[in-house]
């Protein structure tokens, strides 16, 4: 037996038109939160339904758990559990129902009621899958995947589309996931999300892998750990003209210049100097850590909502 | 163990369906009651001409009347102003006008069908007048004897629907109880969660099939029995030749549904798919009427799609009490469907 949980060596897969996962090499580590952050459209969903046994690859090894695909099929599904992207279940079942259902497809199975409590789902116990709200489905979902107690748990988006309390709620389960000892894979679009759960994390964009390491790491080896912001009133102007004059790069967001440093003290005397001479109508200045968002910005010169 | 699992959470979830499960249950139920009423005993639907008031009626009017009270033709005498209004409404099949010595008929060019029998009446009632009227002796009919074509008995409309229905939910059961349901499973991604699970898809596809095989039972079971106490309707033929019959057709028409479903990505395009196979099945393959006036080559086209034949088989059994000897090709046509359609299924069925 192997220390990893999941290792991937050049995984492909191409469809008609894109090449959704272009030589994808990861390793994680059994115990780990490990988290694939990217935009839409990155390949994470197709990287994960490689991994699940959903998708076939053009190409690329993957070992789950020291076990393979071609002669271990059976077994992988025994032991790890998914939440897929969305996950629809009967309208009219109760969590109850399903979980005993799905619980019955294995070998090992972890007790209802206690899954029930894990997701904070005792009063909707019985109540039907149709009638839930948009956490509580997730939150189901969440547990179907704890069903047969897995030693890897994988989870696509798990917080997409619920609002910030459920999105804590969900946070703690997967941190107790963690305390019990699973190995968890995530996918998601939130830099902040990824900061909070995950040991490490790996940056997709455009079918690869462009930065693998811990949170703090990845913000670390950006040259420039902060960022000086100035907000208007509005839009903001074209800082082109300003970028020359102050001889370092500016960059536009919507209604703020962003300014990355790796030294936010001396570049602010010069900067408001400038600004002052340039007559620059800003409203604000903040300085700001940068973020994950700022690496994948610096890595691919896109923002990670866009 | 596995298996009974799925089937019990089949049938639990269908229960809580209560509106499906009662179209399912009442729907054929209820066309058998409706038509077979309606079209059903002998003085059902009754022939009618509307026919214009003489100004003057004389003896030869008398005796025509006299004549078409006998042939049991329903006649509305209307003036003249009022006849003609409900004419251009469209509501006449047929109208009989005096003209000069004689009368004049008037068809509804939209209801030939009606109006064609009622024509042959009204001419056979005038023959009989003219005959009364010159002291003929009066034209001979040839005698007419009402019986089914099994000579097994005589019965009504409702035993000719009652197999063609049983014949027409399995292919709704085919093609929207299980087609249906499996393109919205495989589009909203049941299927992938079940896949990411170690239940072998099979155990999956039998406990639906087996759910869907026992409301079938329960449905027909249902039917035969409305048909029993309120039309009196019999099997006359062996149970476990309809048995046998019914098995067949079930198998091709569940095939044809996972066959078909191969076919759409969507729910609506397979909607779209479904009615197009579904309708015309419905419409020419005999459940309602037959199709002795249709053109040869739709009568030979409908002959080798699967239902037809099945439905003619099931007839036979069911109400004249026929073996299957003598139908070997048809129940051959209905095995070749069934059999094509799980090779298809199976090639072309999808879980994602």
């Amino acid at each position: 037996m192997t220390d990893s949980a999941l290792r991937i060596r050049g995984l492909r897969k191409a469809f008609a038109k894109v090449v959704a996962v272009d030589g994808v090499d990861l390793e994680v580590a059994r115990g780990e939160v490990f988290g694939l952050l990217g935009p839409n459209g990155a390949g994470k969903t197709t990287t994960f339904e490689i991994i699940e046994g959903l998708t076939l690859a053009d190409a690329g090894d993957i070992e789950i758990l020291g076990l393979t695909w071609a002669r271990q099929g059976r077994e992988i599904r025994s032991r790890i559990g998914v939440q897929l992207q969305s996950t629809s279940l009967f309208n009219k079942i109760t969590p109850r129902e399903a979980l005993d259902l799905y619980g019955s497809y294995y070998p090992k199975r972890r007790d209802t009621q206690e899954l029930l409590e894990l997701v904070q789902l005792v009063d909707k116990a019985d109540a039907y899958h149709i009638t839930l709200s948009g956490g509580q489905q997730q939150r189901l979902a969440l547990a179907l995947a704890l069903v047969n107690d897995p030693e890897l748990v994988f989870l696509d988006e798990p917080t997409t589309g619920l609002d910030p309390q459920a999105r804590r709620s969900l946070w703690d389960v997967v941190r107790r996931m963690k305390g019990e000892g699973r190995t968890v894979v995530l996918t998601t679009h939130y830099m902040d999300e990824a900061e909070a759960l995950c040991d490490r994390l790996a940056i997709m964009d455009h079918g690869q892998v462009i930065a693998t390491g811990t949170p703090a790491s990845l913000i670390s080896d950006l040259a420039i750990p902060s960022v000086v912001e100035l907000t208007f009133d509005g839009d903001a102007p074209d800082p082109t003209a300003f970028a020359a004059k102050l001889g370092q790069a500016v960059e536009r967001r919507t209604d703020l210049w962003e300014i990355p440093t790796p030294d936010p003290k001396a570049l602010l005397n010069h900067l408001l100097e400038a600004a002052e001479s340039a007559a620059v109508p800003f409203l604000q200045v903040h300085i700001r850590r940068a973020t994950l968002e700022d690496v994948f910005l610096h890595r691919t010169g896109r923002s990670l909502r866009e | 163990m596995m298996l009974w699992r799925q089937f019990a959470m089949e049938w639990r979830l269908y229960s809580r369906d209560r509106a499906a499960m009662f179209w399912t249950m009442a729907f054929p139920v209820i066309l058998l009651l409706f038509f077979g009423t309606i079209l059903g005993g002998g003085d059902g639907l009754k022939l009618s001409v509307v026919r214009v008031q003489s100004q003057a009626p004389g003896p030869r009017d008398a005796a025509l009347d006299q004549a078409l009270a006998d042939l049991q033709l329903k006649v509305q005498a209307l003036p003249k102003a009022e006849a003609e209004a409900r004419w251009s409404r469209g509501e006449t099949v047929a109208l009989l006008e005096p003209e000069g010595e004689g009368y004049r008929l008037r068809l509804n060019s939209y209801l030939m069908a009606q109006a064609g029998a009622t024509a042959g009446l009204v001419n056979q009632a005038w023959l009989v007048a003219q005959a009364r009227l010159s002291g003929a002796p009066e034209p001979l009919r040839i005698p007419a004897q009402v019986e089914s074509p099994g000579r097994k008995r005589a019965t009504n409309y409702a035993s000719f629907l009652l197999p063609g229905l049983l014949g027409l939910n399995l292919v709704s059961m085919g093609l929207f109880s299980v087609g249906m349901v499996n393109v919205s499973y495989r589009e909203k991604g049941k299927f992938r969660r079940l896949a990411v699970t170690p239940l072998p898809k099979w155990i999956f596809l039998l406990g639906q099939v087996l759910h869907r095989l026992t409301v079938t039972v329960i449905q027909a079971g249902i039917l035969l029995l409305v048909g029993r106490l309120v039309f009196g309707i019999q099997n006359q033929g062996s149970f476990l030749n309809l048995l046998l019959i019914m098995t067949l057709g079930t198998g091709c028409f569940m095939a044809f549904g996972f066959a078909l479903s191969g076919f759409a990505e969507t729910s609506e395009g397979y909607a779209a798919l479904s009615n197009l196979v579904f309708l015309p099945l419905m419409m020419l393959s005999g459940i309602y009427f037959t199709l002795d006036a249709a053109p040869t080559w739709l009568q030979h086209a409908v002959a080798v799609m699967p239902l037809a034949p099945f439905v003619r088989v099931l007839r036979a059994v069911f109400n004249d009490g026929a073996g299957l000897a003598g139908h070997g090709l048809g129940l051959a046509i209905v095995a070749a469907w069934g059999f094509a359609a799980f090779i298809l299924a199976v090639r072309r069925f999808r879980w994602a």
